[in-house]
């Protein structure tokens, strides 16, 4: 799971975040409390979620409890390819 | 009548009333009146001149709503700020209104370490914590947003009297040439706007409206204010990240009305469980950004049968409305933007100021009690748009025999993405303070959800060298997000005409290989 998560920081700073520093960031910050990402970010973040884990997420997988932090992502992407 | 008399009035006729419901908080209309009376008690304490600035940058919808009426109740002039900001563009803002005070919420707390220090005219911040570590200028007093709420009332009597033709809000917007302008906006122009809208849509304090869209916006505001004026109820919840939270709102709450632009409906048809759903209590629907196809139409109405659905247009300088098209004539008008609602009278002129014939191509002007006073400090800008004939606005359109509009096309290179309306000026002059950049061009491409892309086509200077990423990135650290070029396409040459102006009309239609 760890490799996960570094995969997803590294997505998120690369299209969110840039080059901010890597503390801007905790595994369990909410993305929709600190602003982070917006409503057409998250279509993209699960358009990478699809390509990069070959799953597939459905429209009523989109929802805090699956996306809003780094490790609610790693833990999904355990639950969608277990 | 002043636009707190909404307020007033709602309170005395239904203090404990639900007027706003978020996450998990309620507020009566006596909660809102009470804390709202507060903040204006505590204001008076300033003595600011009357029509002072209060500037408000919070996405929490019990503080933006209270701070509102609280500033209108002292005598002072709204200024709602974009919370998708950045030290620079907020600093800017404060300065170009002479803000006197600003209500920040605290999770935007980090702007202001940088921008505070370059707004002199801030007397006043009140924050929801106390933040010792912040930064504050010296001049500026920092008071704790939660206080105010028990702030001992000051009587009527002793707050400042206005009248309705006073200034109330200045709202920004974005500029085709520069820097966002404000749009000022008397009580009366408000509220004019809001009594016509009221009345198209039928409201009453029965209704229940999920308010997704932000209140500092135009359109949010006018959701806001005409909901509030019927002594209805709201629904807030701003962020649309997860559209299905949005859609369990609705459906626990029994919402009654929803609106939204284009890009919100393209991502709840397109993105959302909204199939599993079922909405038996909304009867209205609106929409304002674009007119709808009629396969988005068609597509709504199957999932929201119950709805009436109001295509709108307006603008900021009108306060919101201008336009709607009655949801009986969707089918039989599909791509119109309607008529003028009620109280707004809208002609087609050419250039020369004349008025077109039917089917002909002319700018929309519009005249109503609803159009701005001007805007804040630009004389020329004013001018330019405020003349003889009412508002230009700036948007082609032509009209059938019947006297229906259709937008052809905007005059203006305003990039229309999402909720936000974006100068392309604004980013091209960013980009070229990058070292590699020679030159750029900022233009709107067609997107699917958001109605348009930011796309920057940029020539790099001989013999450097950069990425797309490092533009987006350099654009990041003086940008919000949403202005941010969605892609970068490289090019070695732009097209210009012999004036040197370039052909943006060019850079859109072709597809250009990145």
């Amino acid at each position: 799971m760890q490799a996960n998560k570094e995969k997803i920081r590294a997505f998120i700073f690369s299209n969110f975040l840039f080059d901010a520093e890597e503390s801007a960031l905790s595994n369990d910050t909410s993305f929709l409390e600190q602003g982070i990402i917006d409503s057409t970010g998250v279509l993209e973040l699960v358009e990478w979620l699809e390509e990069t884990f070959a799953i597939k997420v459905e429209d009523e997988e989109l929802i805090p409890v699956n996306l809003d932090s780094v490790d609610q992502l790693a833990q999904f992407i355990v639950r969608k390819t277990a | 009548m002043l636009l707190t008399d909404y307020l007033l009035s709602a309170t005395e006729q239904q203090p404990d009333k639900q007027a706003l419901l978020y996450g998990s908080r309620s507020f009566t209309y006596l909660d809102l009146f009470t804390v709202a009376h507060g903040v204006a008690s505590w204001l008076n304490e300033f003595h600011f001149e009357p029509g002072f600035r209060g500037a408000l940058l919070s996405d929490d919808a019990f503080e933006y709503i209270t701070a509102y009426f609280g500033i209108l109740l002292a005598g002072g002039v709204v200024v709602g700020l974009n919370t998708q900001t950045s030290d620079a563009g907020l600093a800017y803002v404060l300065n170009d209104c002479g803000a006197s005070v600003l209500f920040a919420a605290a999770k935007f707390n980090r702007y202001l370490k940088n921008a505070l220090p370059r707004v002199p005219s801030l007397k006043a911040l009140v924050t929801s914590v106390q933040q010792q570590e912040q930064t504050v200028p010296a001049t500026c007093m920092v008071q704790d947003f939660a206080t105010l709420g028990t702030y001992p009332h000051q009587g009527s009597n002793s707050l400042p009297f206005r009248s309705s033709s006073d200034f109330a809000q200045i709202i920004y917007t974005s500029g085709t040439t520069g820097k966002p302008k404000g749009a000022v906006l008397r009580h009366a122009n408000l509220m004019a706007n809001t009594t016509s809208i009221v009345s198209y849509l039928d409201l009453h304090s029965s209704d229940r409206v999920m308010a997704v869209l932000p209140f500092f916006y135009s359109y949010g505001n006018s959701v806001l204010l005409t909901h509030l004026a019927v002594g209805a109820s709201l629904v807030v919840n701003q962020s649309f990240l997860y559209p299905n939270v949005i859609l369990q709102q609705m459906a626990d709450y029994e919402v009654t009305g929803f609106s939204g632009v284009p890009s919100t409906f393209a991502i709840l048809l397109n993105r959302s469980a909204i199939a599993s759903y079922s909405f038996p209590h909304l009867r209205y629907l609106t929409q304002a950004g674009a007119a709808m196809s009629p396969d988005l139409a068609r597509r709504l109405k199957q999932v929201f049968p119950t709805a009436k659905i109001y295509i709108m247009y307006g603008q900021t300088e009108a306060c919101a409305r201008l336009a709607y098209l009655d949801p009986d004539e969707i089918e039989r008008k599909p791509g119109s933007i309607g008529k003028g609602i009620p109280g707004v009278e809208l002609t087609l002129r050419d250039t020369m100021g004349k008025m077109v014939s039917v089917g002909e191509t002319g700018e929309i002007v519009a005249r109503g009690e609803n159009i701005m006073a001007g805007y804040w400090n630009r004389p020329e800008e004013t001018g330019e748009v405020l003349r003889p004939e009412g508002l230009w606005t700036g948007d082609l359109a032509r009209s059938d025999e019947e006297g229906f509009l259709y937008i052809v096309s905007r005059k203006s290179d305003l990039i229309k993405s999402g909720s936000h309306r974006i100068g392309p000026k604004e980013i091209e002059d960013v980009l070229a303070e990058h070292p590699a950049v020679h030159e750029a061009a900022v233009i709107g491409i067609p997107d699917e959800i958001l109605d348009e892309r930011i796309r920057a086509c940029v020539v790099l200077r001989p013999e450097s060298c950069c990425t797309e990423k490092e533009l987006q990135m350099h654009c990041k650290k003086l940008l919000p997000q949403y202005k941010v070029p969605h892609e970068v396409v490289f090019m070695s040459d732009l097209p210009k005409t012999t004036t040197g102006k370039i052909k943006k009309n060019e850079l859109r239609p072709t597809e250009i290989a990145r």
